[in-house]
């Protein structure tokens, strides 16, 4: 039996590919939209999953540095240290930062200390470059921000030089990281603009003039001059901790929970806060749409099989005439709905390959996910199929007789 | 096959039909009898709403009769206004359309459309190819196998719907009005054709016609008056063999 379906299709062929690319297109939408999650999810952990600690170790009852603020002193590092079992420890420290680029572009970045020079951010995947050599002045930058090689940044009031580019080194928000040496982050983060600590110096001299140092003309002179140093070195967010092969990580965390004044998650835990925090809201939020998006391909599909179909009625009433079985003509309704599914479904898959790399955030799709697509796909081919068949089926040879 | 010409093909008794029940009540067909015999073709004259389509579509098996039965070919296939067979199997292996328009399927080519007739009933394609060639190179269409029906004239989009309803050898090829969108010369070669075919296949062919002009073809007239058939004394002078 000779392929009717084909022959139809071939027959007004512009008009089936044009319509295969538009339900492509909305298909490609669903399939960025869990590529999009995905995406997510990896971004949400890369950074914790790039430093690799076993253990984090964070202020007494805060949940760590990506759920709150969380400050230990820099010297808990080597305490840690101490504890048997523990090979490398290693401060934590990151914030986020926004900067008006020179173009006055408003750029965000977060900015992650390694731990000079226990970490040099040698397990960083490095696109370009190398990791840091030296206590300062260096940067390590994701690519996404732009910086080639040997880029001059002035951050807060030093000027760093970019000695090596990440790719895909992002925020749990998406932002890309830029890493430094602890030492420098914590001079970043305290040592301000220069214009906020010029206001700083002017409240401090302010409040020296109303106590009764301000009538010392020595302590003003000294009180005016920035960067007063700190009593105490400034603190971090966390202490990575690694262990010796073979070491039971519960063990020792039980033992360090003991301590007072910290708090321990193991690098699951912290992944899973990561996730739970941001991705929650994000999965509930992106799985709503991607229904909608899938009801909708499958109403649109089912209106383009029920046209298709209205358009063949004196065709398919002709061939009842002729004495067609049934299944010629179940035949040449879905396989016609299954073509425009499947032409549609590759149409999708080529739009995501040349597409996905361009946007912003990361745009992750797995072979389970295309293949699901494939099923979600299939499934609406052939629900619309169903409804072109029960046009199909009304179809009477007596419609031929009387045109 | 070798039908004698004798053969009766075509067996209808007390077939009628009505439309609609109480004030809407039609009686369409009024209850007719008659036989057509193979290698005979048969006109069917008569007013509009008479009743001929209505026949047609009985003996073609779209549509039931109220009463009556029916024989084609070998095969009893409606008694008493019931079916008696699948009615879908034997429109593609007994019966042979042909209407006013051409009807053929816009997306297959003057030679698919043939094939279609062979091919829906199980005929291999590589057969069916051949076959379908072979006739339309017989009715001079080789050179438009691969058109596509709009591409097609008038005369010969008639002659591939022809083609088509011969092309299974069916017992009976019923025909509706096939000549009416024809100038008359074309219309006369349809109607030629339609004998060839009848002698040559061993067929019944029952024309719907108004067209006078070409009933010194046919074997037989019938003409239809409100739902009555009857069978008019002087046929023309169409030849038998
Ligand atoms: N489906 C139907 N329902 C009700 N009445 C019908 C139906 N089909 C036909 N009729 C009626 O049956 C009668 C015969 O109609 P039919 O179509 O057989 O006439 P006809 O001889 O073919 O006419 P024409 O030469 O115009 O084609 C008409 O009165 C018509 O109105
Ligand atoms: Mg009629």
């Amino acid at each position: 039996m000779m392929d009717l379906a084909v022959r139809d299709i071939r027959h007004d062929l512009g008009r089936f590919v044009l319509t295969a690319l538009g339900l492509g297109m909305l298909l490609s939408v669903v399939l960025a939209m869990t590529g999009i999650y995905n995406g997510m999810v990896v971004d949400a952990t890369v950074l914790p999953d790039t430093l690799g600690a076993d253990l984090w170790v964070v202020q007494r009852d805060t949940k760590g540095p990506f759920a709150e603020s969380s400050r230990v002193p820099l010297r808990l590092a080597e305490r840690l240290r101490a504890v048997p079992g523990v090979s490398r420890t290693r401060g934590y420290v990151s914030f986020n930062v926004q900067e008006s680029g020179p173009d006055g572009k408003v750029q965000r970045f977060m900015l992650a200390g390694l731990s000079w020079p226990d970490d040099t951010g040698d397990r960083l995947q490095l696109a370009q470059g190398r990791p840091l050599r030296a206590p300062h002045y260096e940067i390590v930058a994701d690519a996404s921000l732009g910086l080639p090689l040997s880029t001059q940044l002035r951050i807060g009031r030093d000027l760093f030089t970019v000695v090596g580019v990440t790719s895909g080194m992002v925020s749990s928000g998406g932002d890309p990281i830029l890493f430094v040496s602890v030492a420098d982050a914590l001079n970043i983060q305290n040592d301000l603009s220069n214009e906020a600590l010029r206001l700083e110096g002017e409240a401090r001299l302010a409040r020296i003039r109303r106590s009764e140092y301000g009538r010392d003309p020595a302590s003003l002179a000294r009180a005016g001059q920035p960067g007063l140093p700190a009593l105490t070195p400034p603190p971090v967010n966390a202490v990575l901790v690694d262990l010796e092969p073979g070491q039971d990580a519960a063990g020792v965390r039980e033992r360090l929970e003991q301590w007072p004044d910290i708090s321990v998650y193991t690098l699951d835990e912290q992944r899973g806060l990561l996730v739970r925090g941001v991705i929650d809201r994000a999965r509930r939020q992106i799985g709503l749409f991607r229904a909608l998006l899938v009801a909708i391909s499958a109403i649109v599909m089912g209106l383009i099989v029920y046209t298709m179909t209205l358009d063949k009625m004196h065709s398919l009433a002709l061939l009842k005439l002729l004495g067609a079985r049934r299944r010629v003509i179940l035949r040449l309704i879905l396989e016609q709905s299954l073509l425009l599914g499947l032409l549609s479904f590759f149409v999708a898959l080529l739009i995501g390959e040349l597409l996905f790399g361009q946007f912003p955030r990361r745009v992750l799709v797995a072979d389970g996910d295309r293949l699901s697509l494939a099923a979600v796909v299939a499934g609406i081919s052939v629900a619309a199929g169903v409804v072109g068949l029960r046009k199909a089926m009304t179809a009477d040879p007596n419609q031929v007789l009387a045109s | 096959m070798t039908t004698p010409a004798r053969e009766t093909v075509l067996h209808a008794e007390n077939l009628s039909r009505v439309y609609g029940e109480g004030n809407m009540r039609v009686e369409a067909l009024k209850p007719t009898s008659f036989a057509a015999r193979a290698g005979e073709v048969m006109a069917i004259l008569g007013p509009s709403g008479s009743g001929k389509s209505t026949l047609l579509t009985i003996l073609g098996l779209i549509n039931p009769p109220t009463t009556g039965s029916l024989r084609i070919g070998n095969v009893q296939v409606i008694e008493n206004g019931q079916p008696r067979t699948s009615l879908e199997r034997q429109r593609r292996q007994q019966i042979g359309f042909v209407f006013q328009r051409s009807n053929l399927i816009p997306f297959l080519t003057a030679h698919e459309n043939v094939r279609l007739s062979l091919e829906l009933d199980g005929v291999s394609s590589s057969e069916s190819r051949g076959r379908a060639r072979a006739m339309l190179e017989n009715l001079g269409l080789g050179k438009r196998l691969d058109s596509l029906p709009a591409r097609l004239s008038g005369g010969e989009a008639q002659r591939v719907a022809i083609a088509r309803a011969l092309i299974h050898q069916p017992s009976v090829v019923l025909a509706d009005e096939p000549t009416a969108s024809l100038d008359s010369g074309r219309g006369r070669q349809v109607m030629e054709l339609f004998r060839d075919a009848a002698h040559s296949q061993g067929a019944a062919v029952l024309v719907v016609t108004h067209d006078h002009r070409t009933l010194d073809l046919v074997d037989r007239i019938l003409e239809m008056e409100d739902g009555t058939l009857t069978e008019r004394a002087s046929a023309g002078t169409g030849a038998h063999t």
